[in-house]
């Protein structure tokens, strides 16, 4: 893509990013208060969903994460029949890679009558994380994507075509996405820059750190609050040796409950060579992390496998987390992980005969 | 990296969404009309206006063009708008957040507003007053609509962002020249140079009459099950212009929806051509008002209705603050005004105000307090004690009696300290071990609901306790740890008796 469509898509008017935050942690809370008060209401526990997704993902508010659990908790009591409880069962199972769950619990969507453009939908989801039919999953993915008022299925057709290496239309995938956007939240933009940032500094073979860097920058503009977007902004700036930029594009998010932002300061203190300093960082990620992996010990094996792998110093644990991971969603990048962690360790890099 | 979210579904912004329309005269000054539009349906306590929506709201003068089954209603073209848009954040000395914004008046004069600032700011020679900011949300629904089911108001407690515009009528609308008008809100992203490359500055949301989407457009009634969803369609047409090539889809929705509305009660009041017509004037989706006949809390849709009926209409139409809009949409939908169908709720969360702003001040959020234990007993054994709704297993309680039976049950609970508590059985589930209730009195606090329940946990359970409320006239803190006290002793009491 050229220099000068980059700039297009960055004049995007969108609401200001502390404006949207505000208001969806706003919402977010008014949503709760509703749903305590008639959890029966239409519509109230998929606002809920949305909007703990939103603040899990935009926030590094990773409490979110148990909040969903709560709210499945209850509409299962309240409604155990219900075809909505099974999907946002599914919704949330998915969210924390519990997708052996969330394929139990779309069935019974289904089964209960659930409606086939969310159940489809929950499908392509699954099938895509776990990299099952991934060719069938694209098909699928192209056709939504087509149909009128589906923007929201342009980035994961995006990131299915980045997986299946299909860089150059992964591109062309996000922009349109941007470049047709029909809303001023900043979110989903937000998302779809990351996503550019992602492809262009991890996903092609050749990253391009100044075109990632570029995008992950977009992405912080449209959203000052994004903690991922600033996490990889920052692994970047470390390459670089910007160590102070890079600590700085972190201290605002230092609140945030995303221990990789931990993870990322510890880096920079070892690379200003400020051991102590990084030591108490590292610690505070490991604890982080440690704590996620109790609660969600699926969502994130991934993370902590590449931790351990990187500054946490324990490449058995690594490999014990990427094979939990590989056996979960056995995608390429899972295996990628594994062997990585399996080299490391002196281990086989074939773990199973179903991963060979 | 991994993504925990599939899709982000929640492209739109809340603070684009248009809720409701109101136009009604000054209750303080009868020479004065209000105006006014919410958007950000359930917005927090710090809900802020987007800083890229022009919000607007947009008035032409209409006249009657056919009346009986030939009912029609022709705005004129020229159109009079007040628009409002707001600024990113600012932080005050304390580093507080503050938004303001400006109202562009029809002809052009401009008016600053701080968000939230209660008095407005009004032009220098007094002919116009704006106000923006978060109020308590005056729309109130009582409905399961697809079920026809009567409930408590879902937005029972909410709060929304308004705009309120009030105007010296002579002045502004200048009704010799016609005293019928037809308004409609819309937010806009405002235009900017390079913005949207390839396509046009699409609309967000608009909104006429109350419901046009939600209950006539996309009639969520089991008989319109399986129907396309239009409502995306009709929220891209432009307001007092619905594409011509549209208007034959639309109509076709509305007659197949008003129909099936005819038949919520079993009986059919509407006959086709009189339907048709019905259709025919909601399709011209903007909200109707006179402002030389009076405009009421009851003469809502009052001049379409008369209109339709062949008949002279008699009031000023509009939407006052406090009018049951919903209760009178489905009367006049499912049997014709033959007779009133009430909802379970005859008014929003608060009253509205008789001044300026005239929408009631913003509620605040609901106090949560939860506590738990863990007890090694089974939970239907735990459950045989605690579950009765009478049961007196609480250490605080002194007496206790019980007024009937099932949901709606009454405990009267005189606490060893001589206090009287009054609440109220709102659902049960024995199989679940698990009940709702409200507090009628006894504690200070309202809209107070408390949920207790014992769940499995390994060979034990788990016992929770917890309540909404809001503090009613005591503080926060003490109105907390008057039932956080009474949540925690009672299950410590448990884990003597279980543990």
């Amino acid at each position: 893509m050229e220099d000068a469509a980059i700039l297009d898509v960055e004049r995007i008017a969108l609401t200001a990013g502390d404006i949207a935050a505000i208001n969806l942690e706003s919402a977010r809370q008014r949503a709760w208060n509703r749903f305590w008060r008639a959890p029966e209401q239409p519509q109230i526990a998929e606002l809920i969903v949305e909007q703990e997704q939103l603040t899990a993902q935009f926030v590094g508010d990773l409490a979110a994460f148990d909040r969903l659990e709560a709210l499945v908790h209850e509409l299962a009591r309240g409604e155990p029949e219900s075809a909505r409880a099974a999907l946002i069962a599914t919704q949330v199972a998915c969210s924390t890679h519990r997708f052996a769950e969330a394929r139990e619990s779309l069935a019974q969507a289904v089964a209960r009558g659930a409606p086939m453009d969310a159940t489809e939908r929950l499908l392509l989801t699954i099938d895509q994380a776990t990299g099952t039919n991934l060719l069938a999953v694209l098909a699928a993915r192209r056709e939504r994507t087509a149909r009128p008022g589906h923007w929201e299925e342009r980035i994961p057709l995006g990131a299915l075509l980045a997986d299946l290496g299909e860089f150059e239309e992964a591109d062309r995938t996000y922009v349109m996405a941007l470049r047709t956007y029909p809303d001023v939240s900043p979110f989903a933009p937000a998302w779809a820059a990351f996503q550019l940032g992602v492809l262009w500094g991890e996903s092609v073979p050749r990253p391009d750190a100044e075109r990632a860097a570029k995008w992950y920058r977009t992405a912080i503009d449209y959203l000052p609050c994004y903690v991922k977007a600033r996490v990889h902004l920052a692994e970047i700036l470390l390459d670089e040796e910007r160590t102070r930029d890079a600590a700085a594009l972190l201290a605002p998010v230092l609140e945030s409950s995303d221990p990789e932002v931990s993870w990322r300061l510890g880096d920079i203190a070892q690379a200003a060579g400020d051991a102590d300093e990084a030591a108490l960082h590292l610690a505070a990620a490991r604890s982080g992390f440690e704590v996620l992996l109790a609660r969600h010990p699926l969502a994130f094996a991934d993370h902590v496998a590449a931790f351990y792998l990187g500054s946490g110093g324990d490449p058995a644990r690594a490999l014990d987390l990427a094979k939990q991971n590989l056996d979960n969603r056995p995608t390429a990048r899972a295996f990628e992980l594994y062997a990585n962690a399996a080299d490391r360790c002196g281990a086989s890099t074939c773990p199973t005969a179903e991963h060979s | 990296m991994s993504d925990h979210v599939d899709g982000p579904r929640s492209i739109g912004d809340p603070a684009a969404d248009l809720s409701d329309l109101f136009a009604f005269t000054s209750p303080a000054n009868r020479a004065r009309t209000v105006l006014a539009a919410c958007v950000f349906p359930s917005a927090g306590e710090n809900a802020i206006f987007s800083n890229v929506i022009d919000h607007s709201i947009i008035v032409r003068r209409v006249s009657v063009a056919g009346t009986g089954n030939a009912a029609r209603f022709q705005p004129a073209d020229e159109e009079l708008r007040f628009s409002f848009r707001f600024e990113m954040l600012e932080r005050d000395a304390a580093g507080k957040p503050v938004q303001r914004g400006t109202c562009t008046l029809p002809g052009g004069r401009t008016l600053q507003v701080v968000v939230n600032d209660e008095k407005g700011t009004s032009t220098p020679d007094g002919d116009a007053r704006v106000f923006a900011g978060l109020r308590s949300d005056p729309f109130f629904l009582a409905w399961i609509i697809p079920e026809f089911r009567k409930f408590q108001n879902l937005l029972q407690h909410d709060n929304v962002l308004i705009i309120v515009v009030e105007f010296d009528t002579q002045k502004i609308l200048d009704p010799a020249k016609g005293s019928l008008f037809g308004v409609c809100a819309e937010t806009v992203p405002i235009p900017q140079p390079h913005s949207f490359i390839g396509h046009p500055v699409p609309r967000i949301d608009w909104v006429g009459r109350p419901e046009q989407t939600n209950m006539r457009i996309n009639n969520p009634a089991p008989a319109m099950a399986g129907t396309d969803d239009l409502r995306d369609l009709w929220n891209q047409q432009k307001p007092f212009a619905v594409s011509k090539e549209l208007q034959p889809l639309f109509l076709e929705r509305l007659k197949e929806s008003l129909a099936a509305w005819d038949m919520r009660d079993g009986k059919q009041d509407w006959t086709p051509e009189a339907l048709a017509a019905n259709a025919n004037v909601f399709l011209d989706d903007y909200l109707l008002f006179d402002v030389e006949k009076p405009i009421t809390d009851t003469s809502h849709l009052e001049i379409e209705k008369s209109t339709i009926n062949g008949k002279p209409y008699q009031t000023g139409g509009g939407r006052t603050v406090d009018a049951n809009v919903i209760d009178i949409l489905i009367t006049w939908l499912v049997n014709r005004d033959r007779e009133f169908i009430q909802g379970g709720a005859t008014g929003a969360t608060k009253p509205g105000m008789k001044v300026f702003p005239y929408f009631a001040t913003p509620n605040t959020a609901l106090q949560t307090v939860a506590d738990s234990v863990e007890l090694p007993a089974p939970p239907d054994k735990v459950w045989a004690v605690i579950g009765p709704f009478g049961g007196a297993w609480h250490p605080l309680i002194a007496r206790i009696q019980v007024t009937g039976t099932g949901i709606g049950q009454l405990r009267t609970i005189e606490t060893i300290d001589g206090k009287e508590i009054v609440e109220r059985l709102d659902a049960m589930d024995n199989a679940r071990r698990f009940y709702r209730y409200s507090n009628i009195s006894g504690i200070p606090a309202s809209h107070y609901t408390g949920t207790f329940e014992a769940k499995p946990n390994g060979t034990g359970c788990v016992v929770e306790w917890r309540a909404q409320f809001l503090a009613n006239n005591q503080p926060d803190l003490l109105v907390r740890t008057i039932v956080a006290t009474l949540f925690k002793t009672g299950l410590e009491s448990l884990k003597k008796r279980f543990g």
